[in-house]
């Protein structure tokens, strides 16, 4: 090539010769460069084997005893790779790290950020690393720096151990080399960075991933024992630890109690349990006053609280407390705890304390629901003292009265004797006075029913025409004496209505009693009872005082009376409220129109329940139907709808009772409750479905609780949930075959 | 010329005295016992057309003297209705349940009471 071009003239021998060696060094030059960079491009993967190719080509292409390649770390040059060094010497150098500073050829490199190199270590007065050269042996040196964006991360270096210069094809080779270098070691702490970020991210999606299951278990379980064990466990498996536990406080004995641990000797547990972690006294309490984790790295080296003593005896070595607050207020503390000693990560301490803070909030919700608990069941018991004390009261009070009401009425009988106009005129008074008195205890008693729930109605089916000419018949004589009027108006398309007959009279008689009372002498008193809708409205409209806007709420309130009426009649100040809480009970509503002067109305309404509207006269009963439910209302409810189809009812509350009534009547259908006293629905379907007599008879499952598959499995016939609509259960049994689809049709026009 | 006998047994002497003068007003002749044990012990001693008795009494409750009465061959027949204050609901089903043949309750009417216990008469007569 360029030695065969055509020279002008003979060229020298030794001209010769140097172009000759120049080539083959070139040649070897280009062959190695060729190899590093195939030895880089072959171990990409594996930059240790690119910087071993690149260290053994910088020695053989500079001629050199011996190549090598420091990183820099934390200001001092660490030996990585190394060809041509004895053992000793990379001891030494690994024993005597090189700062970067001049005393050192790749300090200088490094600083200087160009390759450069000593002639003679022996003969630069600069040069301080004479114990190495002593080790080592060499005289010259050559470096060059490996920088990355222009930042130095190591530096290659060459040694001859003879002074012997390197040239200047000599200085490119390890400067490209130490380029190289350079890169390789730059994609290594890439794919290094790159790893510790999706290492870092794996463990933040993890973290959160473990959170978000400790606030769930926070949130979905009032079971506190479930929620701190899931919270031990998460805070022992993110923290790398071995073990944990999960203390609550207490304040009154101010000490920490095991409420809960993961990983830890049954033993362990035991004696911790029996431990008195006091707040003053422990590493536990101490991070609680704090207010911040405290970590104890071997617990052999520092004095043992009771606490400590535990773990430690049982072969625990690190520990930390993490202190579980709530608004400024200890609420306990998580431990985490290790078999070795060791440190524990600000990292790890953030995140328990992260972790704590979701379990202070359990153990607060825990702590608010067993005092919900106690409190509730302190209520049931103050409730049933009230009931109690109510039910005596009534007595003690009914006892005397019975006396005063009973001898006012034997003189005003005047069985023993006549009395005198004005005697009598007393002894009304007082047995007016004793009636009042009782019909208060009366209506105690019945609103204390109604806020107890315990006011059982009992619904049949009766004219409404008669009741309210009842209910008018007995205020006739009081009216007259007034002057006042009572009328009496029904729809013509209402008959029968199917309610609680006492409690429905109870209320119109009060509404009326009211109107009367308020009532001027020859004004007028008016119920009507119409149909509006589904619904039938009763209204009792009077031509009295009125009542004025700012009272028309209040005077459902209880001993809240209005104006008083002319008459200055006295009442209870418990008529309205009672009767309006009845007809809430009955399923209506109560309200008031009035205009001051002119009169109230007082209206209410009253579900119309059109099943039972309708007289249902001619249809005899064609088959039995065995109800076996112990809630009052749902019967009701059943037979209500069935009292229009022609089916005999036979209703049993309790389980036993149901199987009897089965066996007994042998029905055409059963339909059976799952919540019952005694033995429950599952047993009695499946006593039934066991017994030849019995198995055939369908079971209609009527259940709060959806569990169909059990049902169908144990052999019910059909499952319906309540609340049960008519329509579903007449259906139901028709499909069960114990009506006749005609009956249940008939039923619905 | 009695109506009929009856045993009273009531604890409060005001109201017994009523119930007492009310009865013999109407023409009935009237025994008194004064608590349970009283009652079980009259009714044996005075065979009585109709017992009266109160459900709260000092000693043994009107429930347990009805069921010794109902214990003697002599006392079995005797109807026995329940006068009582309790006023809930659940003490009616209690008399009822308990065996009484009815219930009265407090305070009584002077003037429905002699009509009650005729119908309660009529009653012992169909047994």
């Amino acid at each position: 090539m360029v030695e065969r071009a055509p020279a002008r003239g003979a060229v020298s021998t030794v001209e010769h010769e140097r172009l000759q060696r120049n080539f083959a060094a070139l040649n070897d030059q280009f062959a190695a460069a060729n190899e590093v960079l195939s030895a880089v491009g072959r171990s990409a993967g594996d930059p240790d084997q690119v910087l071993t190719t690149i260290v053994e080509s910088a020695r053989r292409l500079c001629r050199s005893q011996a190549a090598h390649l420091y990183l820099l770390e934390n200001g001092f040059y660490r030996l990585i790779k190394a060809v041509g060094l004895s053992e000793e010497s990379i001891r030494f150098i690994t024993g005597h790290p090189m700062p970067m500073n001049r005393e050192t050829l790749i300090g200088r490199v490094g600083l200087d950020h160009t390759t450069q190199q000593i002639a003679d270590v022996l003969a630069d007065p600069d040069y301080g690393r004479q114990d190495l050269q002593r080790v080592a042996g060499f005289r010259t040196t050559m470096g060059a720096p490996m920088l990355v964006d222009d930042q130095v991360v190591g530096a290659l270096s060459v040694w001859r151990n003879e002074v012997s210069p390197f040239d200047e094809r000599e200085k490119n080779i390890v400067t490209a080399f130490a380029g190289q270098a350079a890169m390789a070691i730059n994609g290594v702490k890439l794919v290094q960075q790159l790893e510790a970020r999706g290492a870092e991210l794996a463990r933040k999606v993890g973290e959160l991933e473990a959170l978000r299951e400790v606030g769930e278990a926070v949130n979905s379980s009032l079971e506190v024992g479930e929620v701190l064990s899931t919270i031990a466990k998460h805070a022992v498996r993110l923290s790398a630890t071995d073990g944990g536990s999960i203390m609550e406080y207490s304040e009154t004995e101010r000490c920490f109690l095991v409420r809960s641990t993961y990983q830890t000797e049954p033993q362990v547990i035991e004696r911790l349990r029996t431990t008195r972690i006091h707040l003053d006294e422990t590493l536990v309490g101490r991070a609680a006053k704090l207010g911040r984790p405290l970590a104890v790295t071997d617990l052999e080296t520092v004095e043992l609280d009771p606490h400590l003593r535990v773990l430690f005896e049982a072969g625990w070595r690190s520990v930390v407390a993490v202190p579980m607050l709530r608004e400024g207020q200890i609420v306990g503390s998580l431990v985490v705890r290790r078999k070795q000693p060791g440190e524990f990560s600000g990292e790890t301490l953030a995140l328990l304390e992260m972790i704590a803070d979701q379990s202070a909030l359990a153990l607060l919700n825990a702590q608010l629901y067993r005092e919900l608990k106690q409190r509730s069941a302190e209520l049931e018991v103050a409730s049933r003292h009230k009931s109690e004390f109510l039910a005596s009261m009534s007595h003690e009070l009914r006892t005397p009265l019975n006396a005063v009401l009973g001898f006012s009425e034997v003189l005003l009988e005047q069985m023993f004797g006549e009395v005198n106009e004005r005697q009598e005129e007393y002894l009304r008074d007082i047995h007016g006075s004793g009636r009042h008195l009782l019909e208060l205890l009366n209506e105690i008693l019945d609103l204390s029913k109604v806020e107890a729930g315990r006011m059982e109605l009992e619904y049949s089916t009766f004219e409404l025409r008669a009741l309210l000419d009842n209910t008018v018949a007995m205020l006739r004589e009081r009216a007259a004496a007034h002057g006042i009027e009572l009328h009496v108006e029904v729809g013509p398309d209402i008959d029968q209505v199917f309610a609680d007959e006492l409690r429905l009279k109870q209320v119109v008689l009060n509404l009326m009693t009211n109107a009367v009372k308020f009532t001027g002498d020859g004004g007028s008193v008016v119920v009507r009872a119409v149909r509006a809708g589904s619904e039938i409205e009763i209204t009792v409209t009077d031509t009295g005082i009125g009542v004025p806007v700012e009272d028309r709420e209040r005077i459902f309130e209880s001993f809240q009376q209005g104006g008083r009426g002319p008459s200055q009649e006295e009442g209870t100040g418990l008529g309205l409220t009672l009767s309006r809480r009845i007809v809430e009970l009955l399923g209506g509503r109560m309200w008031l129109a009035s205009e001051v002067g002119a009169g109230s109305t007082f209206g209410f309404s009253l579900r119309s329940r059109e099943a039972a509207d309708q007289p249902r006269s001619g249809r005899p009963p064609v088959g039995d139907v065995v109800i076996i439910e112990d809630d009052r209302p749902s019967l009701d409810l059943m037979t209500a709808y069935l009292s229009g189809a022609a089916l005999r009812v036979t209703a049993v509350g309790d389980g036993q009772s149901g199987l009897d009534a089965v066996r007994r009547v042998r029905p055409a259908a059963v339909l059976l409750d799952i919540r019952l006293p005694g033995i429950d629905g599952w047993a009695v379907l499946q006593a039934l479905k066991a017994e030849p007599e019995t198995s055939s008879i369908p079971v209609i499952v009527v259940s709060i609780v959806d569990e169909r598959a059990r049902g169908a499995a144990l052999g019910a016939a059909a499952y319906l949930v309540k609340p049960v609509s008519r329509d579903a259960l007449l259906d139901t049994l028709v499909a069960a075959g114990a009506l006749s689809a005609p009956e249940a049709e008939g039923e619905l026009s | 010329m009695s109506h009929g006998r009856i045993l009273v047994v009531e604890d409060n002497p005001k109201n017994l005295k009523l119930v007492r003068d009310v009865l013999r007003y109407s023409g009935y002749e009237v025994i008194e016992a004064t608590s349970g044990e009283d009652g079980v012990r009259l009714a044996y001693e005075t065979s009585p057309d109709l017992i009266l008795m109160d459900l709260q009494l000092p000693g043994i409750d009107g429930v347990e003297a009805l069921r010794r009465i109902r214990t003697s061959d002599r006392t079995r027949g005797v109807p026995v209705v329940a006068v009582t204050a309790f006023a809930m609901d659940h003490d009616r089903e209690r008399a009822f349940d308990s065996g009484f043949n009815g219930y009265v309750e407090k305070p009584i009417s002077v003037r429905r009471l002699p009509q009650q216990v005729r119908d309660f008469l009529r009653l012992g007569g169909v047994r």
